[in-house]
């Protein structure tokens, strides 16, 4: 009996091992990325800024979050390294010396981690900015690309923590969650894009386009089996839903509490999740239906959707009006040569993640 | 497990108390006005640095001697002959008794013309005040700023890579 008692809860600590640092990662990217939303918002319909906003507070801690939850899986496999004990690569994949041998860290971690180190030295890089500047609420300001760039590395290695652990389910389902996090959050990163001329080509709409479909073939292809592409559209889906009204309200109920009132004259419509392509569901039951063929050909398909339907999402939500014939043609070929290149990297990334497991046999059951 | 809930309840409540509604929002601080006649209407425009560099934000505010209540208008923000904004007169967030815009900045160097239409109890009005000086951005050039800031793009550009050599062949389930 008394056996029996202690081995239960020692198998159970097993089977779930890995399972409490990548929620840490994964939370801390959400936070991340609600608290973007959150942020755009509160500068659209609100305006009053500082460094200890809400959204603003939320946004951040997401970084430091996932940050120390990286620091502490790092610090936690050096130890064990340097003590002679085994350590498991289910925990973020295979470790890899850092500075020698100094530390010994998994490659996951390594690169979420990395990611929050370089959120932190943007913050002072976006510090210099504001003094020469001003303090400005501009998301594409070069300092800021910078800041979104970090955040994008450490959700690259929260995805890579995840498809270690691929064929548990919690790797699954945690996979699906973090690809689309990544993708939600590439979609306001590509706005540093805005820094290139204006022409023929709508290079936000491409750059999205290209994005989005890469990183859509990447997850679905780390669990390569059917409907993980739709799984991971209709995952950006809901949750798109949910920003959709979530920002706005978030916005209103804090500057109540703040006791500040709403700007005059209001977008009307959520600044985030407009920006996502609603047309990615369509893209995944494209990318689902066309299984079999080289990835560029959905690649090319999906590019070609998204550069086609993100005029019409734009006047839908904003109201914007249509660009010219020139620039729709131009702007839907480039996306679909965009996107069929997304789609051979994608697939090709997804097989480099692919690698991040152990061999099978070598496995826990 | 329960030291980890103790410690992240800890870290809610932190973040939760430096971000109560006592936070202090810096106020609109003029350091140079113009005068605009727009028709009937006399209108202050309040700037918050000064002079004006090209992308550097700051604070404007726009005054109607007489207040802003019961009146409304549009502001155009010109340069050259381009108009590159043009927004209904909003009340500054930060100075809710004027009109204004936030940390606002203009895009490029040059001489601006901030075009107003109004519309009040006296009746419809334009102005313009005119040559206004933007000069060149401040910092070091951009192309730099961006290279500084484009630095995580190229070292994930440089993981893909070594991760793509190493990475040739596929691996099976």
């Amino acid at each position: 009996m008394a056996v029996t008692a202690v081995a239960a809860p020692s198998a159970k600590i097993a089977v779930q091992k890995g399972l409490v640092p990548a929620s840490f990662v994964l939370a801390g990217a959400l936070a991340s990325l609600v608290g973007m939303s959150w942020d755009i918002q509160w500068h659209d319909d609100v305006g009053p800024d500082t460094f200890f906003t809400l959204p603003h507070l939320l946004m951040y801690s997401g970084s430091a979050f996932a940050g120390l939850a990286s620091l502490f899986v790092v610090l936690t496999t050096t130890a064990n390294t340097k003590r002679g004990k085994a350590v498991d690569p289910i925990v973020g994949g295979r470790a890899v010396g850092v500075l020698g041998r100094t530390f010994a860290a998994p490659v996951g971690y390594l690169i979420s981690g990395s990611g929050a180190a370089l959120f932190l030295m943007y913050g002072l890089w976006d510090q210099v900015w504001h003094s020469i500047y001003g303090f400005d609420a501009v998301i594409d300001s070069p300092p800021h690309i910078g800041l979104l760039l970090s955040v994008s590395i450490t959700m690259v290695g929260t995805v890579m923590v995840f498809a270690v652990a691929r064929d548990r389910r919690w790797g699954v389902n945690g996979l699906v969650v973090a690809a689309a996090t990544l993708l939600m959050f590439s979609m306001v990163t590509v706005l540093g894009l805005r820094a290139l001329p204006d022409g023929l080509v709508d290079a936000i709409t491409v750059g999205s386009g290209f994005l989005a479909v890469a990183v859509l073939f990447a997850g679905a292809h780390v669990l390569n089996r059917r409907g993980a592409a739709l799984a991971i559209g209709a995952v950006v889906a809901a949750v798109q839903t949910v920003l959709w009204f979530f920002s706005p309200w978030a916005a209103e109920v804090y500057a109540d509490a703040m006791g500040l009132p709403l700007r005059d004259y209001l977008e009307g419509y959520p600044g985030m999740p407009s920006m996502i392509p609603m047309s990615l569901i369509l893209v995944a039951v494209v990318v689902e239906v066309l299984r079999a063929a080289p990835p560029w050909v959905p690649g090319l398909v999906g590019g070609a959707v998204i550069a086609a339907l993100a005029p019409v999402q734009n006047s839908l939500v904003q109201g914007s009006g249509f660009p010219g014939a020139d620039k729709f043609l131009v702007t839907v070929v480039v996306g679909a040569a965009f996107g069929a290149l997304a789609g051979m990297l994608g697939h090709r990334f997804g097989q480099m993640m692919r690698h991040l497991a152990p061999e099978k046999e070598n496995r826990h059951a | 497990m329960r030291k980890t809930l103790l410690g992240l309840a800890g870290t809610v409540a932190l973040l939760l108390g430096l971000a109560t509604p006592s936070l202090a929002f810096e106020p609109v601080n003029v350091v140079h006005t113009e005068k605009v006649q727009a028709g009937p209407y006399d209108l202050t425009i309040g700037f918050s640095t000064w002079p004006l560099k090209a992308m550097q934000s700051l604070d404007f505010t726009f005054a109607p001697q007489d207040g802003i209540a019961g009146k409304k208008g549009t502001l155009e923000l010109v340069l050259g002959e381009e108009v590159v904004e043009d927004d209904p007169l909003a009340r500054h967030p930060r100075q809710l008794e004027v009109w204004g815009l936030d940390i606002a900045a203009l895009p490029e160097p040059g001489t601006w013309t901030m075009r107003f239409a109004i519309d009040g109890p006296a009746g419809p009005g334009t102005g313009e005040l005119t040559g206004l000086r933007v000069l060149e951005q401040p910092g070091p050039p951009l192309g730099l700023s961006w290279a500084v800031s484009t630095i995580p793009l190229f070292g994930l550009i440089a993981l893909i890579v070594v991760a793509w050599r190493r990475t040739r062949t596929p691996v099976l389930d």
